[in-house]
């Protein structure tokens, strides 16, 4: 598992570092400087990963969105690799204690990423 | 506050926090806060970007396997619970006291270290029961001593509920509270010293997440500092980290304790004057 584990945050950091520099050089050579106008109002992730995704999907892209789905994946990483260890516990090594520990750090997890 | 003056301001509490292995958020928010910004706004910013240090760190520990994932997963449990609620009363409280409890922790920090600064780690002799049950055990090649170090953790019921306390603090002043974590390990659960180190940094990330999520709510995070912070925190600690190694201990920690000790007592007597840069 470590070697999932290590891959996972070290992937995540990469990413997320990876799309805030890409939207930042991206605005940068746009706007000609490095300041900008960005403010998220109060909100919780998963509505934010929403509205970012949507608008992926709708070709809306734009430095400001490469920025956020930065932060969200960088937001992203402990929660995903929590995930993977508890995959892990699970149906590779049969721990059922640690599965059931790391269900509650998950559950716990995920009710802050919807908190208003 | 420019984009290029956060940039640097960050890169250096990268660094300053890596060489010290405090974090970046205990050089970071004092730093934030004497330029201006409000203390809620850089404990905001600080937490996200711990999440990147964190990370970032924790993958090369794990990968070399020093970090206990079980004992991590176990004591997560208890620090996101910390977290919320330090977030929570972060957002309720006023900056003064604010500053007065990051001054506090900071000393804190510097008496953990001094405490600390002779002890050598002793094999747990007996490991109760709940911490047998718990698994809490493992095993680790230390590349310095050129040998296998086996360890059981213990006292897991004390260390739960100490490890609740440190989420609060971290979740309430944006910082890892890497300091009172590895202390925990360390003093209470008997872990070795590179497994506390590790480990700790590993339970860092996802205590942050917890307490972020809370600032993320209530609307206090600015991607306008969260950019240049994070694009200058990770190279800073990055570099930092690389230096770390090269120096010797000493240097390192007197370094490190001159740094607790003057930030601590700045931040209190800012705290106490309400000289605390709101206009």
């Amino acid at each position: 598992m470590e070697t999932l584990v290590g891959h996972v945050l070290l992937i995540g950091v990469l990413l997320s570092i990876t799309l805030i520099i890409a939207g930042l050089i991206w605005h940068g050579v746009t706007a000609h400087q490095l300041g900008f106008e960005f403010e998220i109002a109060g909100t919780n992730l998963f509505r934010f990963a929403l509205a970012d995704l949507g608008q992926l999907a709708a070709h809306m892209v734009s430095p400001r969105l490469l920025i956020s789905l930065g932060i969200i994946v960088l937001l992203l990483t402990p929660y995903v690799r929590v995930l993977a260890s508890m995959i892990y516990f699970a149906l590779v090594e049969h721990n059922w204690k640690y599965t059931l520990f790391t269900a509650f750090v998950l559950s716990v997890l995920t009710y802050s990423l919807f908190l208003r | 506050m420019s984009f290029e003056l956060l940039l640097l301001i960050s890169s250096v509490a990268g660094f300053v926090g890596a060489m010290s292995g405090m974090g970046g958020g205990v050089v970071l928010i004092p730093a934030l806060t004497l330029l201006g910004v409000d203390i809620k706004h850089a404990i905001a910013v600080s937490i996200v970007s711990v999440i990147a240090t964190s990370s970032g760190s924790a993958s090369a520990y794990v990968r070399n396997r020093i970090t206990n994932l079980k004992v991590g997963m176990f004591l997560e449990m208890f620090t996101i619970l910390g977290a919320l609620v330090g977030a929570a009363i972060t957002l309720i409280s006023s900056s003064r006291p604010l500053f007065i409890a990051f001054g506090a922790v900071l000393l804190m920090s510097w008496g953990t270290l001094f405490l600390r600064r002779h002890q050598k780690w002793q094999a747990v002799e007996r490991q109760d029961a709940p911490s047998h049950w718990l698994e809490l055990e493992g095993s680790y090649y230390d590349q310095a001593a050129h040998q296998t170090v086996i360890y059981q953790g213990t006292r897991a019921y004390v260390g739960g509920p100490l490890m609740f306390c440190a989420g609060l603090v971290a979740g309430l002043l944006g910082i890892g509270a890497g300091a009172l974590k590895v202390l925990i390990h360390d003093l209470v659960m008997g872990l070795p010293p590179k497994v506390s180190t590790t480990t700790s940094n590993l339970i860092i990330g996802v205590t942050a997440l917890s307490g972020a999520s809370v600032y993320l709510a209530s609307g206090l995070i600015d991607p306008r500092m969260v950019v240049p912070v994070i694009l200058g925190i990770v190279p800073g600690a990055f570099i930092g980290t690389r230096l770390l190694v090269r120096l010797r201990n000493r240097a390192v920690r007197g370094f490190f304790m001159v740094v607790l000790i003057v930030l601590g007592i700045e931040m209190i007597v800012r705290g106490i004057t309400g000289c605390d840069g709101a206009v």
